[in-house]
């Protein structure tokens, strides 16, 4: 344990209590940055201000909020969770993050800026509505970003409380209110079977979400995402040299991971004597087995599955599946007369005695208690003598290592006993040391790895191409206040994208090597990471803020949604369709008042959220690309584009992209399965889709009128006296 | 390049600020595509395993500042190539163009003869 970076006792928070302060006073920054964004509200045109920022965003706001809109709690949750499981591959993955800035800002900013000041235009739906001076193309863009956007608000609402959740769990005042607002609302209907502690995380993150937006507008927002942006890229920069200080280096890293083989994921069955059990077995336990007791435990489920996927093998439709299967059952089966002496599984959820049920009687011993336990089993040899010895750090008071590694079970857990194993290996990857630093990657649930060639060329594509094509970053685009802004921007960016996808897949790299058996909570690695590092160098009060950055990401993705559905009603649907003579007092009102009623009923709606959540926003994401992306770029770039093409490119890319998830519903029985044309994702067919109908239909139907190119796209001749 | 008004009509000429965006916005995807041609290939041919037989690819035995090989050379190389093209693209290649001003700009120029320098184009 190194100390040397510990603060003097006042200052020291202790981890658990480090997340609720780091939130507080988080919460109160973003209240106070609100604050001053409704003070310029007083003093500009309303609703430019309020949903555009009266386009006058300088480099740092405009880098900074374009950034931590485009992460969403995914960056700093799902990305690490996939690059812990799957390994240095994920650099692959990401790699087109390389030109996500120049593609994602260059390709579209300038124009769409230049286009929307041209026409006055406040929000996507009103750009394309000016551009073609057609209502029902503005109203059918309103509709289609209403539809994506309010399915996608009650997902990352939920995934904010989740978060908050994880990062304010071991802070007892966080229980102690939880349990009080668990007895207030375990009456009403809405809430019943809700978790007190998620419905407690979802109010605190939901309101304070809600209030600044809806009090402060774009400001706010892009003055938050700043503020959100530094605290990733802050977390990030201290991640990095930490880790690699503690793991021994990079390549120590590397070396280790490419001896790995991918754990198992299953359950064991554990007996104690009765009376013996403890009270509670906390998630993360270590569990040693003796090789003769692990081959008792797991023998008769091996042959029951080797006949269940025998059977599959002659009579189901794909067989390729039960083949693999029985390929590993049959290994495996021959592996276990050459185990290690001890065999390691990390338990992954709390069980307390509760759960246990009486075990059935055997004959000549005495009755015992057994429960149920989800576990990760290591499998690499060497993970299994690093980790011995690290238990054994924890223990090395009371015995030798010599009398350690006798029996370590009967110091780490005396009166336990494993009855029965159900591990499984991954279909691919399993035993093949070196998956972790090659492609395509370990995969539980795929033949092919995680990363085939088809799959690596469709997210090249996805991050650079499509992320141009959603409609949050385009109003960013929309919002800059010259091209002077765009041009450092853009520079700004890249070097802020640099330092935070190539650091994040070390750090979760070596967090293979640090912290082994995550795998079947991953999801958890980041905070995991933030505590055990910090907590190492001896640090403990900067886990809040390390822990803090997948809140951001979650909170300024949140908050821009809001708005742009806000903006969708007041200015799409109310102001431009329905009372285009509408006062300032009242639009201001009504502007209030949409996005407070839009946030709390997607925040109601968060309380019970369909399933299905983390599909539903992939779904969204690449839908608003293959919607919007030919689109508008055509609009801006093409004077031959059409009203007719323009239609036709959007309801195109929605159709196809919706075509390869429906199909998939009819071909693999989920609606979140989507068929993959020719390997690619949906997305690309979606986008092609979407680019060959604007195309198409331009050049068979009528030209544009004249006046829009000349309004769009020329200039005036100086001393010309106009037609 | 779209064939210009002018010739026709005598009185409009296509907008710089339109014919140099679209100008950035063929390099750009170039360099996209020039990216995802040298990445992709790369990476499979020198860093994928056969999950078959197991073999391991000659640039994955390799490691470069702890890095694969092929990773270093495949991804890290490049994305560092690409910031450097994004620097020469911000300030050699992307012009400086004017972006006009939108109607509550001039309302609000207008409404103070001063006018807003803050909002005015470069």
């Amino acid at each position: 344990m190194v100390n040397a970076w510990a603060l003097p006792l006042p200052l020291a928070v202790s981890q658990a209590n480090a997340a609720l302060v780091v939130f507080l006073v988080y919460t109160v920054a973003v209240i106070v940055l609100a604050a001053m964004a409704n003070r310029l509200l007083q003093t500009r045109s309303f609703l430019s201000e309020y949903f555009l920022g009266s386009r006058s965003l300088g480099t740092w706001a405009f880098a900074l909020t374009f950034a931590a809109t485009a992460a969403s709690g995914g960056s700093f949750m799902g990305f690490p969770s996939k690059i812990y499981s799957h390994g240095w591959i994920l650099a692959l993955w990401i790699a087109s993050y390389m030109v996500v800035p120049l593609c994602a800002m260059g390709l579209l900013a300038k124009r769409l800026n230049q286009v929307a000041r041209i026409a006055g235009s406040i929000t996507v739906p009103d750009v394309l509505r000016d551009r073609f001076e057609s209502p029902w193309l503005g109203l059918l863009a309103t509709v289609l970003i209403v539809f994506f956007m309010v399915v996608n608000l009650v997902a990352q609402f939920k995934a904010g409380g989740m978060i908050l959740q994880r990062l304010l769990s071991d802070a007892p005042v966080f229980h102690a209110t939880a349990q009080g607002l668990g007895k207030l609302t375990h009456s009403l209907p809405w809430f019943r079977g809700v978790e007190a502690e998620y419905l407690l995380c979802l109010l605190l993150f939901g309101l304070a979400v809600v209030f600044y937006t809806t009090y402060g507008g774009f400001h706010a927002v892009v003055w938050t995402d700043v503020l959100q942006g530094l605290v990733m890229v802050g977390g990030v920069l201290f991640l990095l040299p930490a880790t690699l200080y503690l793991v021994g280096g990079l390549d120590e890293a590397t070396q280790d991971m490419a001896q790995m083989v991918p754990p198992r994921k299953g359950h064991l069955v554990a007996s104690w004597p009765e009376g013996q059990m403890p009270g509670r077995l906390a998630g993360g336990s270590w569990l040693v087995v003796p090789a003769r007791q692990y081959r008792r435990a797991v023998a008769d489920w091996l042959q029951e599955q080797q006949q269940y996927w025998q059977t599959q093998a002659n009579n189901a439709a794909d067989p390729a599946v039960a083949r693999r299967h029985l390929e590993l059952l049959r290994r495996r089966s021959g592996q276990l007369d050459r185990l290690p002496p001890w065999i390691l599984f990390r338990t992954v959820k709390t069980v307390t005695r509760d759960a246990s049920a009486p075990a059935p009687p055997a004959q000549g011993s005495a009755r015992r208690r057994q429960v149920t336990l989800e576990v990760v089993e290591l499998v690499s040899p060497h993970e299994i003598q690093r980790q011995l010895r690290r238990l054994y750090q924890q223990h090395a008071a009371k015995v030798s290592w010599e009398q350690f590694l006798a029996d370590p079970g009967r110091v780490l857990h005396p009166d336990l006993r494993v009855e029965a194993i159900h591990t499984e290996d991954p279909l691919s990857g399993a035993d093949t040391p070196g998956v972790y630093v090659t492609g395509p990657g370990p995969d539980p649930g795929g033949l092919d790895g995680f990363l085939p060639l088809s799959l690596a060329v469709s997210f090249f594509f996805m991050w650079a191409i499509s992320g141009a094509g959603q409609p949050s970053s385009m109003v960013r685009l929309m919002a800059f206040r010259d091209s002077l802004t765009l041009q450092r921007s853009i520079f700004l960016l890249a070097v802020y994208y640099s330092m935070i996808y190539l650091p994040l897949v070390v750090i979760f790299c070596c967090a293979r090597v640090l912290l082994p058996g995550h795998d079947a909570a991953s999801d958890r690695i980041m905070p995991e990471m933030a505590f055990f590092v910090t907590d190492q160098l001896g640090v403990g009060w900067m886990a809040g803020l390390l822990i803090a950055a997948p809140f951001a990401a979650v909170m300024s993705t949140v908050d821009s949604f809001l708005l742009m559905i806000s903006s969708a009603l007041v200015r799409d649907i109310y102001q431009r369709n329905i009372n285009p003579g509408v006062s300032q007092k009242s639009i201001k009102r009504l502007t209030y008042l949409s996005t407070m009623a839009v946030g709390l009923a997607a925040m109601i709606g968060a309380v019970n959220p369909p399933q299905y959540l983390q599909d539903i926003i992939v779904y969204v994401g690449s839908g608003l690309a293959a919607c919007f992306l030919a689109p508008v770029a055509l609009a801006i770039y093409w004077p031959r584009v059409n009203l007719a093409g323009t239609f036709a490119g959007m309801l195109g890319g929605f159709a196809a992209h919706l075509s390869m998830y429906v199909a998939g519903w009819f071909f693999h029985g989920s609606f979140f399965r989507p068929v993959r044309l020719l390997g690619c994702d949906p997305v690309i067919v979606g986008l092609v889709g979407s680019l060959v109908a604007v195309v198409l239909v331009s050049w068979i139907t009528p030209p544009p009128p004249r006046r829009l190119v000349h309004k769009f796209f020329c200039r005036r001749v100086e001393g010309a006296s106009g037609r | 390049m779209p064939e210009n008004p002018t010739e026709k009509e005598g009185h409009w000429q296509w907008d710089p600020t339109f014919l140099n965006s679209r100008r950035e916005a063929i390099f750009i995807l170039i360099i996209w595509a020039l990216c995802l041609l040298w990445t992709v290939p790369f990476c499979y041919l020198t860093g994928y395993m056969d999950l078959e037989s197991g073999r391991l690819p000659w640039l994955a035995q390799v490691r470069v500042l702890g890095m694969p090989g092929w990773m270093f050379w495949g991804v890290a190389f490049p994305w560092m190539v690409a910031g450097i093209v994004t620097v020469w693209f911000c300030y050699r290649f992307l012009q400086l163009d004017d972006l006009g001003q939108a109607p509550e700009e001039k309302e609000a120029e207008t409404a103070s003869p001063s006018g807003n320098e803050s909002n005015r184009p470069t």
